[in-house]
């Protein structure tokens, strides 16, 4: 346990002292939340949302591509696969949740008639499904020009999608888009019910995907052989 | 260099070169005495403190050096494949305990990726590899956290081992010290020098006191103080009796070690197969 919340703790040691990448996190919602102010309220509050997945999942990215070297050698010095990974997503997932204070704040702020209650749920979905879903791109693609580019394409396509439309459940922040229509819209409780299992479960396969590529890349090989100190 | 300098490169010089401790103390002591009663550039006097070690273990002889211990790494018919290109072909190399073996070899020979195949980093297409204890290594780049301090890194490196904070901490400064660097300040690892943060890397290799200890390239960006700091430790950690594999294409060095395996392809070089090479010097 020490030392799954010791990689957490540098994680967001890490994260804390990006200050320039901090700015454009919280920069990056707010512009999403503004630039659709004038428009209807739920537009706005979903891009807001959309901004805070798409903000946590680079930052995710960039610390998993950050992290590529250094892992293996901590898995020489005594770390378990698991505790990379979950340690990294535990820090992760803190620093989504301070980034979502003030985006939870700015809609009470601005006077809008919502469920805050769906807004907090949709807030944290989007934090839980963005830090595994950034650190699997990272896991899979090794530079950041290309990670970027992938966590670009599908951001758009989940703006750009019909939320009603069969494949919008393919994409991984279809969950938040149905906890903040239950949020804006004031809609039946099956956008909520529909959206808390869409985000845990693909939450659940997204940590799952970082495991198996973590585990992969730092398994022990089979040509090595450990024996103990005779 | 000044005298104080001078003298501090021949105690090292004979400690590498295992002159008994007592005669080392002896000649440094005798050297310094000389110096400051005659004065004198200690480099018109005595000449580089290289060649005047060379010429006291040459008049005086070495102590012997520890018997080497058991086996603690094993590489044995390493080969390994890009694409067509084989990089390695069957190499070997056995370290035991109180030994340094140095793999050498033109660039691209395949050096580091034998000492990652060493680590388990990578898999080799063929050949095994076995490690009797505590694994070590130190990169030749890369392997430290931009934004974390030094005393961050160590802290990491400890939780691994199960060790808390403050006896990490503190290990890892002394090991520092070796280096002749003092660890303890709050600059990120991303504002230090590049020979700087090559200690940082080197100092997190040796923290959990590993019994093979993988180094590639690490003295990249080092000084000529740190340098010779550098092989004093590795002597220092020889004598403790841990096996050290260090990648080097530092030729004059091989005569601090105890195995060479030269990697150089033999139509490259026109002088050498793979495999060990060498033997103990």
């Amino acid at each position: 346990m020490n030392r799954l919340l010791t990689v957490a703790e540098m994680t967001l040691r890490e994260l804390l002292r990006r200050r320039g990448v901090l700015l454009l996190l919280l920069l990056m919602p707010l512009t999403f939340y503004l630039i659709r102010r004038d428009a209807y309220l739920g537009q706005s509050v979903r891009s807001l949302l959309l901004g805070v997945g798409w903000a946590v999942s680079t930052a995710a990215l960039f610390a998993t591509t950050a992290a590529r070297e250094l892992e293996p050698r901590l898995r020489l010095a005594g770390y378990r696969p698991h505790h990379l990974y979950l340690g990294r997503v535990l820090g992760l997932w803190t620093v989504g949740l301070v980034i979502s204070v003030p985006f939870f704040l700015l809609p009470m702020i601005d006077g809008a008639d919502l469920r805050y209650g769906g807004l907090a749920a949709a807030l944290l979905c989007s934090v839980a499904v963005a830090a595994p879903f950034g650190m699997l791109i990272g896991a899979l693609l090794p530079r950041e020009m290309e990670g970027t580019l992938l966590l670009l394409t599908v951001v758009t396509v989940q703006m750009l999608i019909d939320p009603a439309g069969s494949g919008a459940k393919l994409t991984p922040f279809w969950s938040t888009r149905e906890i903040a229509t239950w949020a804006v819209d004031h809609t039946d409780q099956g956008y909520l019910a529909r959206g808390v299992l869409h985000g845990l479960v693909v939450t659940a396969l997204l940590v799952v995907g970082v495991a198996a590529v973590v585990s992969v890349r730092l398994r022990r090989r089979r040509h090595l052989r450990h024996l103990p100190v005779g | 260099m000044n005298a104080d300098d001078w003298l501090r490169t021949l105690t090292a010089e004979l400690h590498q070169r295992r002159v008994a401790a007592d005669a080392a103390r002896h000649v440094v002591a005798e050297a310094a005495t000389h110096l400051r009663e005659g004065g004198g550039d200690p480099w018109v006097v005595f000449g580089p403190p290289q060649q005047y070690a060379g010429a006291v273990v040459e008049s005086i002889g070495t102590a012997p050096g520890p018997r080497p211990g058991p086996v603690r790494l094993h590489a044995a018919g390493i080969t390994k494949r890009y694409g067509r290109r084989t990089v390695l072909h069957d190499a070997t190399l056995t370290v035991r305990a109180g030994q340094i073996a140095a793999v050498v070899g033109a660039n691209g020979c395949g050096k580091s990726t034998f000492l990652r195949i060493c680590a388990g980093l990578i898999s080799p297409d063929a050949g095994e590899v076995t490690v009797s204890g505590q694994l070590g290594y130190c990169p030749q780049s890369g392997g430290t956290a931009d934004f974390l301090l030094a005393d961050e890194h160590f802290v990491l490196v400890g939780a691994g081992q199960g060790v808390a904070r403050g006896p990490a901490r503190r290990a890892g400064r002394a090991a520092a010290r070796q280096l002749g660097w003092e660890a303890g300040g709050d600059v990120q690892a991303r504002h230090l020098s590049g020979g700087t943060r090559q200690k940082l890397n080197l100092t997190m290799s040796t923290l959990s006191a590993p019994d093979v200890l993988l180094l590639d390239e690490p003295y990249q960006g080092f000084d000529q103080g740190t340098y010779v700091n550098f092989w004093d430790q590795l002597s220092r950690l020889r004598d403790g009796g841990a096996a050290i594999v260090v990648v080097t294409h530092l030729l004059n060095q091989l005569d601090r070690v105890d195995i060479v395996l030269d990697l150089t392809p033999a139509q490259q070089a026109g002088w050498h197969a793979h495999g060990v090479q060498g033997g103990h010097l």
